[in-house]
């Protein structure tokens, strides 16, 4: 059994920005109770993300719930299946969403966000891996190409899926979701 | 430097509101709107709503006037004292006196701090701080006779008067007994100053936080900031607002003042500048 992780990867997050307030509040619990979920493995955690800004909130955010260790892989390096226990894919959808979002609205956001929403709720590894990159550029959708590495992983194995988090309180599409995957392809 | 102001310590990056609360009919902003007792104490619970810290109580106006004998001063201000200490046991109260005997009697009432604005003209109020185990104010006043007005002073060097006199009456205070990290210096703007000397002090007020002694500094409303803007009393809320910010880049502790929130939110915003302090809530740009 592998367990995989999906968390955002807002700046936000991190540490050196926070605030008195926490405007990530809600998002930050989800994805640190996630973290821990993936912890209790007590395996070494694979932190996979799409830029290093993925990566720096990814460590952070296991910093404080595994104290294993952690390797990072940076696409377009991908992680080998081999030994993979404990997957953390920071991730998030399009940045279009509303004109308040950081980049305005674009109608088309909401039913590409809501395909990734489905997917990753549903355990749908090919509908991930079939994610059009260039739509997701367009939409400002950081995450997809570390979505669609995860969702090729995976592709044919049993998934069991469970997004505890899923919201855009700023713009930009959130998920926190939780899959347990069987080794052998079904 | 770590500060304790009576019964009460603060961190070595706090800064301090000091909300003036006046028992006088007579005093130069408000003009006795808290003479009567009960405006006073409505005050105080006003600057505590708005996050004062410190409240200020003084029974004689600053300026010359109606002579207020010792009797008299008391009578306006030790039983306030007693009566805002029994109300807010953690609010920092001090009292702005000049006089031992009015020092000692506040104290016994429960002062924690002697906010003596006429830089020790009477020379037993430090032992009264020591005794109680209170915060003295040192302030430079060019050495005027309390409640007169400057005329004609002048320096060779503002602000080498400045410290050589609040350093000489914190070793006097030193000496005396009180705590270190309870004498606190206050250049004392308008004090034995004109205009020119206090925009130098506020200029130059670095100087003063690199002795190590918290610095207090008294902005609000001032004749300095009138003067330098050319606006009448009621229009300085913005000149002090620029002095306060210049005084909290520099380094001052501790803000004597007679708008709280104002002053509260220019302090946060510049240890904000400085990265003393988190913004209050961040997401512009790290969503």
């Amino acid at each position: 059994m592998t367990r995989v992780v999906v968390v955002p990867s807002p700046p936000g997050l991190l540490p050196e920005l926070a605030g008195l307030e926490d405007p990530l509040a809600e998002a930050r619990a989800a994805a640190l109770d996630a973290c821990r979920w993936l912890a209790a493995e007590q395996a070494p955690v694979v932190v996979l993300g799409a830029d290093d800004l993925a990566l720096r909130v990814g460590r952070h955010l296991l910093s404080t719930t595994h104290t294993g260790p952690v390797d990072a892989v940076r696409l377009p390096d991908v992680p080998s299946l081999d030994h993979l226990d404990a997957l953390l894919v920071v991730a998030d959808g399009s940045a279009r969403r509303g004109e308040k979002a950081p980049g305005h609205l674009d109608e088309r956001a909401a039913a590409y966000d809501e395909g990734i929403g489905r997917a990753l709720a549903s355990g749908d590894a090919a509908a991930l891996a079939a994610l059009d990159a260039d739509l997701g550029a367009e939409l400002l959708a950081a995450g997809v190409p570390a979505l669609s590495v995860m969702g090729s992983l995976f592709e044919g194995r049993s998934v069991a899926a469970e997004t505890t988090y899923a919201d855009d309180p700023f713009g930009v599409a959130y998920w926190v979701t939780r899959w347990t995957v069987t080794r052998e392809v079904a | 430097m770590t500060l304790r102001l009576g019964r009460h310590r603060f961190d070595d990056d706090a800064t301090l509101v000091m909300a003036i609360v006046n028992r006088t009919p007579d005093s130069f902003y408000d003009r006795g709107a808290t003479w009567a007792e009960d405006r006073a104490f409505d005050r105080v619970a006003q600057v505590v709503d708005e996050g004062a810290e410190i409240v200020d109580i003084g029974g004689v106006k600053a300026a010359p006037g109606v002579e207020v004998d010792s009797v008299e001063e008391r009578r306006r201000v030790v039983s306030f004292v007693e009566r805002v200490r029994a109300a807010y046991p953690h609010l920092v109260i001090s009292v702005d006196t000049w006089r031992a005997d009015v020092g000692a009697a506040v104290c016994e009432a429960g002062a924690d701090v002697l906010n003596d604005a006429w830089g020790g003209a009477d020379p037993g109020l430090v032992d009264v701080a020591a005794k109680h185990d209170v915060a003295i104010v040192c302030t430079h006043t060019g050495g005027v006779t309390p409640r007169t007005r400057p005329h004609r002073i002048a320096y060779d060097d503002v602000m080498a008067d400045v410290l050589r006199a609040t350093l000489g009456y914190a070793d006097r205070a030193l000496v005396a007994g009180v705590a270190r990290e309870s004498v606190v210096i206050d250049p004392a703007h308008d004090f034995g100053k004109n205009t020119f000397h206090s925009l130098e002090v506020t200029r130059r007020l670095g100087e003063m936080v690199a002795t190590g002694f918290p610095v207090l500094v008294s902005l609000s409303n001032k004749d300095f900031v009138g003067e330098t803007l050319g606006v009448p009393l009621e229009d300085r809320l913005t000149g002090t607002l620029a002095a306060t910010a210049v005084s909290a880049m520099a380094g001052a502790r501790i803000y004597r003042v007679h708008e709280v929130v104002p002053t509260r939110q220019t302090l946060d915003m510049v240890a904000s500048i400085a990265g003393r302090r988190p913004p209050a809530r961040a997401i512009r740009g790290i969503a």
